[in-house]
């Protein structure tokens, strides 16, 4: 008697890179694969679709690096977007709160908090991605004009919320100093 | 035993397991140092302080180093689904973690197959883990904050990030609300403990406690503010205490704490962590059934 058995998917990613080409799609497999992150080569949803058959599923809590693998490669795609059809867009508003001598910034899960008077970073908080408390011994006690951005040296959705945040408080920052 | 996994910004930091002992500005692992930051560490700085107060057994640890590739948390995972049922912890407590649906789906299916299931509390990436793989009814407690509380109501979002923007902009006055969406969508803990201006602790979808004082706005901005009250959860829940009991005990010994620190945003977090004896000894017999010979030094 034969039994078939399913084989279990090796990757939940929840995210989606959409390509224009066949091609870019193979090429980025490789690319994001020997970058060390989990993929598989799907066909994306109908709705989803932007003139490509051919995607690949990633972790999408993994975006930024995986962006950024594909960047330093050249591999041209559409975009990372959610696999699953209706979710929301990244989130792009902040929050700002006042606490006399310093402000927070929050950006989803993400805050930063900087002194007004010399616009250094006092502390991060919020998240849950491994980059997060990396980031946070990373960028307190410097300049919100010197630190490093965590898009750049960050890897995850935290990463890149905290990014947001930073750019706020620059914004805010180079506004003038806070009264 | 008491079990507390999750990755430390240390490079190069291989898969660690040990007893954990404490001085100050770090824990020690298995004789490694690792500082006493945001996430991980804070998370087992608070239940050490806890233990270490109760006369229990230390917790355990399970940390790996992790900046973001993935790899250590990789590791913890697989170190879980490979030994949970050997090591039998009374609870497991998931953390700092790169998210990954299907090693949490395997590790629950594992854990679900012990002889004597642990109870299991999941925060920061591990709880977004477990919400987008459907899995969030597993978990016994889930410590979110006000945003991860809408994250786990929006039944698309696999990540903060995603949330709804209408739920972003909700104020914790409407906690239990979401958690009535969230517990709808079955993407809800069995307790949750919703950390914000006001800590709600919510049982079966039903709020059944609140702690809204002393008000220290400071803390939101403390890195490991919120990794504390999920250390100290654990550690009660670990002495004994049912999970609601535990929640509002973490609740409010966090904010006595922060108090007690004179809180600034600039405060580090291992200076709230250290205030956690004297809170205990002041509080814990108020607050608890736990009062312990000598005023509360144990």
């Amino acid at each position: 008697m034969t039994f078939l058995k399913r084989k279990k998917p090796v990757l939940e990613g929840g995210g989606v890179v959409l390509f224009r080409e066949v091609q870019e799609a193979l090429k980025a497999e490789k690319v994001v694969k020997e970058a060390g992150y989990g993929v598989k080569l799907i066909a994306p949803p109908p709705e989803l679709r932007k003139g490509c058959d051919l995607a690949l599923e990633v972790n999408l809590v993994e975006k930024p690096g995986i962006q950024r693998a594909l960047d330093a490669k050249d591999v041209g795609y559409v975009g990372v977007v959610p696999l699953k059809v209706g979710a929301s867009e990244l989130l792009d508003i902040v929050k700002v709160t006042d606490f006399g001598e310093w402000v927070m910034v929050k950006a989803a899960n993400m805050k930063l908090t900087f002194e007004k008077r010399s616009g250094t970073i006092v502390n991060t908080s919020g998240g849950g991605c491994p980059d997060i408390p990396h980031l946070h011994a990373e960028m307190i006690e410097k300049k919100l004009t010197d630190v490093a951005r965590p898009r750049d040296i960050g890897f995850t959705l935290c990463a890149l919320m905290l990014d947001r945040a930073l750019d706020e408080g620059l914004e805010l920052w180079q506004g003038g100093p806070q009264s | 035993m008491m079990l507390l996994a999750g990755t430390v910004p240390v490079e190069g930091l291989p898969l660690t397991c040990g007893a954990v002992t404490a001085g100050g500005e770090f824990i020690v692992v298995d004789g490694r140092r690792v500082p006493c930051t945001q996430g991980t560490a804070a998370m087992i700085s608070a239940a050490l302080a806890t233990t270490g107060y109760l006369g229990l057994e230390p917790p355990q640890a399970l940390v790996a180093g992790d900046t973001g590739w993935g790899e250590g948390s990789r590791a913890i995972y697989k170190n879980l689904i490979e030994n949970i049922a050997r090591l039998a912890p009374r609870v497991l407590t998931l953390h700092y973690c790169m998210p990954d649906m299907s090693l949490t789906r395997k590790l629950c299916d594992v854990v679900g197959k012990c002889d004597h299931r642990p109870i299991m509390i999941a925060d920061a990436a591990s709880m977004y883990a477990a919400k987008a793989a459907g899995l969030a009814e597993v978990f016994d407690i889930f410590t979110p904050d006000a945003t991860e509380m809408a994250f786990l109501a929006d039944p698309e979002a696999i990540h903060p990030a995603y949330i709804a923007r209408h739920l972003f902009d909700t104020d914790i006055s409407r906690t239990p609300e979401l958690v009535a969406t969230a517990c709808r969508n079955r993407s809800a803990a069995r307790l949750l403990l919703v950390k914000g201006e006001t800590d709600y602790v919510v049982s079966a979808g039903r709020v059944v406690g609140t702690v809204a004082e002393p008000d220290v706005p400071a803390l939101e901005a403390i890195g490991g503010t919120g990794d504390t009250i999920t250390g100290l959860v654990s550690a009660f829940a670990y002495a004994g205490l049912e999970p609601h009991e535990a929640a509002l005990i973490a609740a409010r010994a966090n904010r006595v704490a922060g108090q007690a620190a004179q809180a600034t945003p600039g405060t580090r977090v291992w200076q709230v962590i250290e205030q956690f004896p004297a809170v205990f000894r002041e509080h814990l017999c108020r607050w608890s059934r736990i009062c312990l010979a000598g005023g509360g030094t144990p």
